[in-house]
């Protein structure tokens, strides 16, 4: 094979090419158990420290599996080419058979309701349900860094289902605007189009090639998403009468959190006129038909000119407002540079150097907002390959990790759930539109409860989540091979010596420093 | 190596500890402080209304339902302060719906507990910034950085004979640099703080006796927590059953006077530490004026709001009080509503630290914050 590793991540066609021929050795775990295998031995990381495969497991999955280093491993003789052939296939989900999450998820149907079916359901229903899949997606799913990108967006986009509709509403604002769109794919009405012509209506078999979801589409389907308008009250405005004053809640969101970031550049003035601008859009009420439907009134729209951001937006565009304003904030060079900083304090490191962000925001912009491209050049950093280890697992993460790490057999209910809740991650509960904190600071105080957690996986007292450690170490060749698997490298030997003394080992090691980093 | 008696890294050197008491089920403002001098509270409620000669006398107007008692000392003392007529905006009279609003603070996401504690300055957070004692984060906390939920203090530790695990992760985290190894450190020393009180009997200070019921117990926890110093900025603490349709008073009665013995042996037990705690006690909303065919009373608006501690100018019952002919009542009968909640909290949440941060904490709402401290 004649790629080198400089050319891998630039080009992500050919790499695409060489996946296709290195992922098929690869047999999925799902179809190991299909065929009823025991879970046999495995190989955890030999080196010292944290090794290229190692660093992406950690980092752009919830943390590896038994088994999963080896597999990774093996796709290369190179470490950091292995590592980078994993990341091509993560950055293309759509092509990573996923069939064990699916089943799992067959259970949460209340989640794959029409819009206005949602309605039908008790409070609290939807929530329990959403936490639940949400749980059981990130531990179950092959698709880690496509889960990684949804657990961004609803941050980035967060939306809190206590208030108001959104108990509803959030639940279809979570598939058909977060998911749908949080790395690439196609955009659903051109999916049918493509299904349409594929099937022989339009006489050809020629299947065109379909266009990527940008972060334009995204940023779209979230100021339309029922969800939104609800949640930073877009409903409620209106100019009906000259007196009216527009709700700004949106307005200085969408500014603000969801596209130039708070020092972008825009002014009071911005936010009063991209309020204007959005005037008329709202939501059909509970009580009536087809409701939770968006819909546009014209009578409660502002036709006035408008001046955004510079740009002048003429009188009597109506709805087309809308999409004028999206047009210049979603790819203004502030959003770029926002949410490359976002991007790289995710994915490499709490404080990213200035050149790595710029180039980042660079291939965003030049790519018109395509999301894998620009996850690419943040993985292509040099800055990405060095900071291994050093990012601070939010509960969440840790606490899938720890399941995923231990193969953890689980229903995603009761204890568990009490545990996110307690450490205040428990997906869904973030109550202000900037989403649960990025940085390690607000997570701290979780140390305790970390740590109780991890002894109660050990002793066995997470009712509904089981642990088989004695298996575990075995598959793994011993102690030492076990600690390297939950740590990514070999134990220190200050390491070694605490698990054998602690009296409860794998609890130690859940619980130790190294473990609440990624 | 920390003092015995220093505060952990939680919340720095500020003692400052908030205690919110919630009374669910709708609390009966008008039988815990009656108005004695309105004629239309005899005329509304002739065979369940506090005589006279029965109650505390407060201030020539108002009087303590005797089984309130208790709480006349430190009504004398200064340091409690009532608002009458308090509640909330909500108007379906459910206790859901009411609930839920007032602890959100308004139709917005997230509890007002928890948005303060987020946004208060320096929010500086450790493993108890905030607690819950009970079985599950109530709406109030909701959005707290990390807010833990305990039935006992037992549960803030790595359970029996886990010294070793304990030791090992001292060493571990003790090979570390900077926040992460603080923080351990604050952990272990708060669960070794905590599992020292644990070991010997509780000791009340000045005298005071909590009572074995589960309110009066959650109280003395709270005390025990400050008192350890293990970085406590925020308490919530419910007592549930207040919904008195029918014969109210046999319901009534062995609640107030659990409120009122525990708040009583709480404010006696932390003694000068009382300068720098505030417990509000507060409920969805009050009862109907007139008494119903079954002893009882309906789900009415307003009630009433204690603050003890934390400074207040106490001594006093605040709010302007409506009266209650009946050109004055709402509804179907109801005091209405002169103080918001929000405005009781707000001057109270600005002592604790949030002084710039309101219009977080409750937004979409022009606060007149009421004056407890003047």
């Amino acid at each position: 094979m004649n790629v080198s590793r400089r050319q891998f991540l630039t080009t992500g066609g050919t790499a695409a090419a060489v996946v296709a021929a290195t992922g098929c050795k690869r047999v999925p775990a799902q179809l190991e158990s299909l065929l009823g295998a025991e879970p046999g031995a495995f190989q955890p990381p030999t080196a010292d420290a944290i090794d290229p495969v190692a660093h992406v497991l950690n980092r752009l999955s919830f943390g590896p599996r038994p088994g999963d280093y080896a597999k990774v491993r093996a796709l290369a003789k190179d470490s950091r080419l292995a590592a980078e052939l994993w990341i091509e296939e993560q950055l293309n989900p759509e092509r990573i058979e996923d069939s064990a999450c699916t089943k799992a998820m067959r259970r949460f149907d209340s989640l794959d309701q029409p819009l206005g079916e949602f309605y039908e359901y008790k409070e609290q229903v939807l929530i329990r349900e959403m936490v639940r899949s949400t749980v059981l997606r990130a531990i179950s799913t092959e698709r880690q860094l496509f889960e990684m990108m949804v657990h961004f967006w609803t941050d980035h986009f967060n939306i809190d289902p206590s208030k108001g509709d959104c108990q509803w509403l959030k639940a279809w604002d979570d598939r058909e605007v977060i998911r749908r769109h949080a790395l690439g794919g196609t955009p659903k009405d051109e999916m049918k189009l493509v299904q349409k012509i594929w099937y022989g209506v339009m006489g050809g078999p020629e299947k065109p090639a379909p266009r990527e979801v940008k972060f334009p589409d995204l940023l779209r389907a979230s100021a339309l998403s029922p969800a939104m308008l609800w949640y930073l009250d877009g409903r409620q405005n209106r100019k009906e009468n000259a007196t009216d004053k527009p709700n700004e809640n949106y307005a200085r969101e969408l500014l603000e959190l969801h596209t130039l970031g708070v020092h972008g550049g825009y002014t009071q003035k911005d936010v009063m006129e991209v309020a204007r601008c959005l005037t008329g859009w709202t939501v059909r009420g509970r009580n009536k038909m087809f409701k939770g439907q968006v819909e546009f009134k014209k009578h409660l729209h502002d036709d006035g000119a408008k001046e955004v951001l510079g740009h002048h937006i003429p009188a009597g565009l109506g709805a087309k407002d809308l999409d004028r304003v999206l047009e210049i904030v979603s790819l203004h060079p502030s959003t770029a540079k926002y949410l490359a900083g976002k991007l790289c304090r995710w994915f490499i490191s709490d404080a990213p150097s200035a050149p790595t962000v710029s180039s980042v925001a660079e291939e965003f912009l030049k790519t018109g907002g395509d999301i894998r491209a620009t996850l690419r050049a943040v993985f292509r950093s040099d800055e990405f390959w060095s900071a291994r280890g050093v990012k601070f697992k939010r509960p969440f993460h840790f606490v899938v990790s720890a399941v995923r790490a231990t193969e953890a057999k689980t229903d995603a209910r009761g204890p568990l759930i009490d545990y996110l809740e307690r450490m205040g991650h428990l997906p869904f509960h973030y109550p202000t539109p900037d989403g649960y904190p990025q940085e390690p600071e607000p997570w701290m105080g979780t140390l305790l409860w970390r740590w109780n957690f991890a002894l109660a996986l050990h002793e066995g007292r997470l009712d509904g989540t089981r642990v088989n450690e004695q298996q575990l170490v075995e598959r793994a060749g011993g102690v030492e091979g076990f600690m390297a698997h939950l740590l990514g490298r070999k134990p220190t030997p200050a390491e070694v010596e605490s698990y054998r003394n602690s009296g409860a080992g794998l609890a130690l090691m859940l619980a130790a420093p190294a473990f609440q980093r990624c | 190596m920390a003092q015995v008696n220093s505060f952990l890294n939680g919340n720095g050197d500020d003692p400052r500890a908030l205690v919110v008491v919630f009374l669910r089920g709708g609390a009966d403002g008008l039988n815990m402080v009656a108005p004695l001098e309105d004629p239309g509270y005899y005329k509304a409620r002739p065979r369940i209304a506090i005589k006279r000669a029965d109650a505390v006398p407060l201030n020539g107007f108002f009087g303590l339902n005797p089984l309130l008692a208790d709480l006349e000392r430190p009504w004398k003392d200064g340091a409690l302060a009532i608002v009458h007529a308090a509640g909330s905006e909500d108007t379906t009279r459910s206790h859901f719906e009411a609930q839920d609003l007032m602890e959100h603070g308004g139709i917005v996401a997230g509890g007002w507990l928890g948005r303060f504690l987020r946004f208060r300055n320096a929010p500086a957070i450790g493993p108890l910034s905030a607690i819950a004692l009970s079985r599950s984060v109530p709406e109030c906390l909701r959005g707290a950085p990390a807010a833990t939920v305990l039935e006992s203090l037992d549960q803030f530790s790595l359970g029996k004979n886990r010294s070793a695990l304990a030791r090992e992760l001292g060493r571990l985290y003790g090979l570390e640099t900077g926040p992460i190894a603080v923080h351990a450190r604050d952990t272990l020393e708060a669960m070794q703080r905590i599992e020292k009180l644990s070991s010997v009997p509780y000791q009340a200070a000045h005298g005071a006796e909590y009572d074995r019921d589960e309110f009066a117990r959650g109280l003395q926890q709270v005390a025990r927590l400050i008192k350890a110093r293990v970085g406590l900025q925020a308490a919530s603490v419910d007592l549930n059953g207040w919904d008195s349709h029918l014969n109210q008073s046999a319901l009534m009665d062995p609640l107030q006077k659990r409120l009122a013995r525990a708040l009583t042996a709480f404010y006696q037990d932390m003694g000068r530490l009382m300068e720098t705690t505030t417990v509000v006690v507060m409920t969805e909303f009050g009862r109907r004026v007139a008494e119903n065919s079954a002893f009882g009373t309906d789900h009415g608006r307003g009630s009433v709001m204690f603050v003890l501690g934390g400074g207040v100018k106490g001594g006093r019952v605040l709010g302007q009080w409506p009266g209650l002919s009946d050109d004055v009542l709402e509804g179907p009968g109801d005091l209405p509503v002169t103080t918001n909640y929000r405005n009781v909290l707000a001057p109270i949440l600005a002592r604790h630290g949030a002084t710039d941060r309101l219009h977080q904490v409750f937004p979409d709402f022009e606060l007149a914050p009421l004056g407890l401290y003047s």
